[in-house]
């Protein structure tokens, strides 16, 4: 067994530095040396590990498939949670220095407050956080970070956006797509009702605003992909902070369209905020956009007179097709921001 | 970008100045172009402000942007690109509007139409990718190789004091006080600068009007602040925190300090002030709220730290903001001038959200020992004891007042105000101003005769308590400012630091040290020549420096 060492260097400039065996992953040997850089699942299905290799040589072994670009072998994208060293590594990771902690993060316990079914295979669900000695009913996250859901007594765990803003009375919500063969699909389904036990974990993520550029915004969310978008347009209302945006909303059909109203009244508060939502197969007489985000996007772009800041969640291959319609289309790469789901 | 407006720019071989993608304050160089075309937008309104001012003509909302848009450009700020977008657009519909206002005035009044130009006739882009093209109009060096680095360095400096006299007149302002003769005074100076003066005797005549009009502004803020919160009392403030929830008020304003405890009144919540806030704790009407139970951390630049271990939430009203970090980004808040994005910046004095993470969060957990220190020795205080000084001084007991004022910053030549302090002779006193004093103010430094040998006077802006001292005492010696045993020993940091020392040059103060190092923006011609008129010096040893204002002084 060999011994590496590994750089890990932070967006302000910072670094830390620590060894790893070959037979380690990468973030377990950070918090065997006192590091806990954000992971929240640690095996490879929740993407909150994400980081870019700089130099060296390493495997990486058992992820989701969509969580990291199908180059990934050739951006250097890896988990840390999934990758083995094979010599020593320099490594960047999305995030400031502060989110490195000094402890293992500790899961809140939350009970379910609501849950109802918005529209064909959509459900929103809100969690009450209970009150925690160090945070009280504080929830500390930034608009477009997920959370990983645990059901203890099942030993399930799933990582969702969080749709709305923090707001420091512990409530969380979630808007989740119910997958036919989906273990949390079926306990929604069938078993969660108000009062059930569950335990948060996170948050986690680097996707969100980079509120900095002047550049306008183009959102495009693949059905429940608007939580984050949601979560970052309610933040954007809340504070009056009005600026350039499209969102592009893909559902498959009208029945699948939901929180029609809530966009309604956020395009009321937000002046320069155009949504459009895109039906890729109308079963009527739907007026709006027929096609989807990919199609729309490509109209979009060929009217821009600024190419925007283009920020994508939903399903790889969403978000692989329209990546590549911007990058045709001349937004540079550093311009682009994604979330995939896993 | 290209800045050098504050003590901590990058200062290299090559030349000084941050002018990469990022300064050192955490200014990305977006937000910098875009402050400096905010600047050259300013100008703009200026010049049609001065002329219809001429014609008696004014235009109130055109003045008090001039002073918050100036205020939005000084060092830790705000930081927020698009918001300079938006300032841009919103100065050039504000000069238009005084355009026409002069314009009219001077069709009226049979008077010749003067075609303006310059930042009078900018039209912004409207694609934000042309505006920072724009942008070089307004840069610090766009003509440096015709005019050379000593003009360009003494327009810098006027600017950056018209930047911390505008900063002064808004927090008068929103207190209610404002004066004509100061909004004339910063226009007339501002449409000076926006025809780029290439004479070296007129810009240093310019920037001693403008500390001539500084001096009228601190005057203006001290009536602002007595007379909204009464005069300054010695008192002590607590630095230690007490069990329970808890609010942090950082920054310089104190009407938003007095507002938030207004609306935390019986609602169980603590508030402390911060950096430049503690002397709060001296203005009777504000200590009269039980609730502001005392200060927490020490100086702006350990907000990173000290704000993260704070166990509420945090109000930012004025300049020192220096980049949150994840730990407490949620949890603190912007007012007034001030900016980062992704922080919430709070309008009208709604400080709902503020209070309700107050009540989310935990609070101290327990009290801690008390400590305190003493403030409130403004010009009330010591002149209301000024029989006892004079008496003390001509009786020798006191020998020599050494006045350490200004701003704190995380330089490791800054511990030569701690060091200097110390090793004042137990016959002088120290007077403190600004949150310079941090460094030392903790320690006991006794008293002379029942006068304690430490006295703070306030913020930064109480200048004018010190100058008013000063010329009380001169006037019981029957002598000048100048021959009085007094030293000046300066740390700037920032553009409200560079307006106070062109207010104390231009009363003609001489042999004021500056530091910890010299601005950037004083090219060594331009030392040259303070030098000679004001004998302005550099730091030195802290030992050396203080055995000759001794001598000098003797």
């Amino acid at each position: 067994m060999m011994t590496y060492s590994i750089t890990l260097a932070t967006l302000d400039g910072k670094k830390i530095q620590f060894n790893c065996e070959s037979s380690q992953t990468v973030q377990d040997a950070a918090e065997e040396a006192g590091f806990f850089p954000p992971a929240i699942c640690k095996m490879g299905s929740c993407g909150s590990c994400l980081a870019v290799c700089d130099s060296g040589d390493y495997q990486l072994k058992n992820y989701s498939e969509g969580l990291l670009p199908s180059n990934a072998e050739k951006t250097k994208d890896i988990l840390l949670c999934r990758t083995y060293p094979q010599s020593d590594l320099v490594i960047h990771a999305p995030y400031g220095s502060d989110k490195i902690q000094n402890h293992e993060e500790i899961p809140r316990d939350a009970t379910v407050i609501e849950i109802k079914t918005l529209a064909e295979r959509t459900v929103y669900l809100v969690l009450q956080l209970s009150e925690d000695e160090e945070n009280g009913l504080a929830f500390n996250f930034e608009p477009g970070q997920f959370v990983e859901l645990e059901i203890p007594e099942l030993e399930l765990k799933r990582a969702y956006s969080i749709a709305n803003t923090t707001n420091w009375e512990g409530r969380l919500e979630f808007l989740i797509r119910l997958q036919d063969q989906g273990q949390f699909s079926q306990f929604l389904q069938n078993q969660a009702k108000e009062g059930q036990a569950l335990k948060v974990h996170g948050p986690g993520g680097t996707f969100g605003l980079h509120g900095q550029s002047l550049k306008p915004r183009c959102f495009i969310a693949g059905g429940t992909g608007l939580a984050p978008f949601l979560s970052i347009l309610r933040r954007m209302a809340d504070w009056g902070e009005d600026h350039p945006t499209q969102l592009f909303l893909g559902v498959n059909n009208e029945a699948e369209i939901f929180c029609g109203q809530e966009l309604n009244d956020l395009q009321q508060s937000l002046a320069k905020l155009k949504v459009t939502i895109c039906v890729w197969k109308p079963m009527g007489e739907w007026d709006g956009f027929r096609g989807t985000p990919a199609d729309a996007l490509v109209e979009y772009l060929k009217q821009a007179d600024v190419l925007p800041d283009l920020y994508l969640c939903g399903p790889p291959k969403l978000v692989e097709i329209t990546t590549e319609i911007a990058l045709k289309q001349g937004i540079s790469a550093e311009n682009i921001y994604c979330e995939r789901f896993s | 970008m290209f800045c050098y407006q504050c003590d901590q720019t990058t200062r290299s071989e090559t030349g000084d100045g941050c002018a990469t993608t990022k300064g050192v304050c955490g200014k990305d160089s977006t937000t910098s172009d875009l402050q400096d075309l905010l600047a050259y937008a300013i100008k703009g309104i200026a010049q049609y402000a001065k002329r219809a001012r001429d014609l008696g003509k004014t235009d109130k909302k055109a003045d008090e942007f001039i002073l918050y848009g100036l205020f939005t450009t000084l060092t830790n700020v705000n930081f927020n690109a698009n918001r300079f977008v938006e300032l841009i657009h919103e100065a050039v519909e504000i000069r238009d509007r005084v355009k026409a206002l002069y314009e009219t005035a001077a069709k009226e009044q049979g008077q010749t139409i003067e075609e303006l130009k310059g930042p009078a006739s900018f039209i912004p882009a409207s694609r934000q990718d042309d505006l920072l093209m724009q942008a070089q109009w307004g840069a610090i060096l766009r003509d440096r190789d015709a005019v050379g680095d000593d003009i360009v360095g003494l327009r810098a400096m006027m600017l950056y004091g018209l930047k911390g006299t505008a900063a002064y007149a808004y927090h008068a302002l929103v207190l209610g006080y404002e004066d004509d003769e100061v909004y004339a005074g910063i226009e007339k100076t501002l449409d000076f600068l926006s025809c780029d003066p290439t004479d070296a005797n007129d810009l240093l005549a310019g920037n001693m009007e403008v500390g001539t009009v500084n001096l009228k502004v601190m005057e203006m803020l001290d009536a602002a602040n007595t007379g909204n919160f009464g005069v300054q009392e010695p008192a002590q403030a607590r630095i230690t925190p007490v069990k329970g929830k808890a609010i942090l008020v950082s920054g310089h304003d104190l009407k938003d300090l007095q507002e938030l405890l207004e609306q935390t009144k019986d609602k169980g919540i603590n508030i402390y002030t911060h950096g430049e806030m503690l002397p709060a704790h001296a203005y009777p009407k504000l200590r009269a709220y039980p609730h502001l139970v005392g200060n927490y951390g020490g100086a702006w630049q350990n907000q990173n730290e000290e704000f993260a271990a704070f166990p509420g939430s945090i109000l930012m009203t004025s300049n020192c903001l220096i980049e949150p970090t994840g730990a407490y980004k949620q949890r603190i808040f912007t007012a007034g001038p001030v900016g980062w994005q992704g922080v919430r910046h709070l309008e009208n004095h709604d400080f709902a959200p503020l209070i309700q993470i107050a009540s989310a969060m935990p609070g101290f957990k327990e009290d801690t020992p008390e400590k305190s220190v003493t403030v409130g020795f403004g010009r009330h205080a010591v002149l209301g004891v000024a029989d006892k000084v004079v008496d003390a001084v001509k009786s020798g007991a006191i020998k020599h007042f050494f006045l350490i004022g200004g701003c704190d910053g995380a330089a490791p030549g800054r511990n030569y105000y701690t060091e200097l302090a110390e090793k004042t002779p137990d016959d002088s006193v120290i007077l403190t101003l600004g949150c310079g004093k941090y460094r030392f103010h903790e320690q006991d430094f006794g008293n002379i005769g029942g006068i304690p040998r430490l006295l703070d006077i306030g913020q930064c802006n109480d200048t004018y308590s010190a100058i008013q001292i000063a010329s009380t005492l001169a006037d019981a010696f029957e002598c000048e400012v100048n021959e009085l045993p007094l030293s000046f020993m300066v740390s700037w940091f920032e553009q409200k630091a560079v307006a106070i020392l062109l207010t104390l040059l231009s009363l003609g103060i001489r042999g004021i040290h500056l530091g910890p190092s010299l601005p950037a923006f004083i090219t060594p011609s331009v030392l040259a020549i303070l030098v000679d008129k004001f004998d302005l010096k550099g730091n030195g040893d802290p030992a050396e420096d203080l055995a000759a204002a001794l001598k000098q002084a003797a």
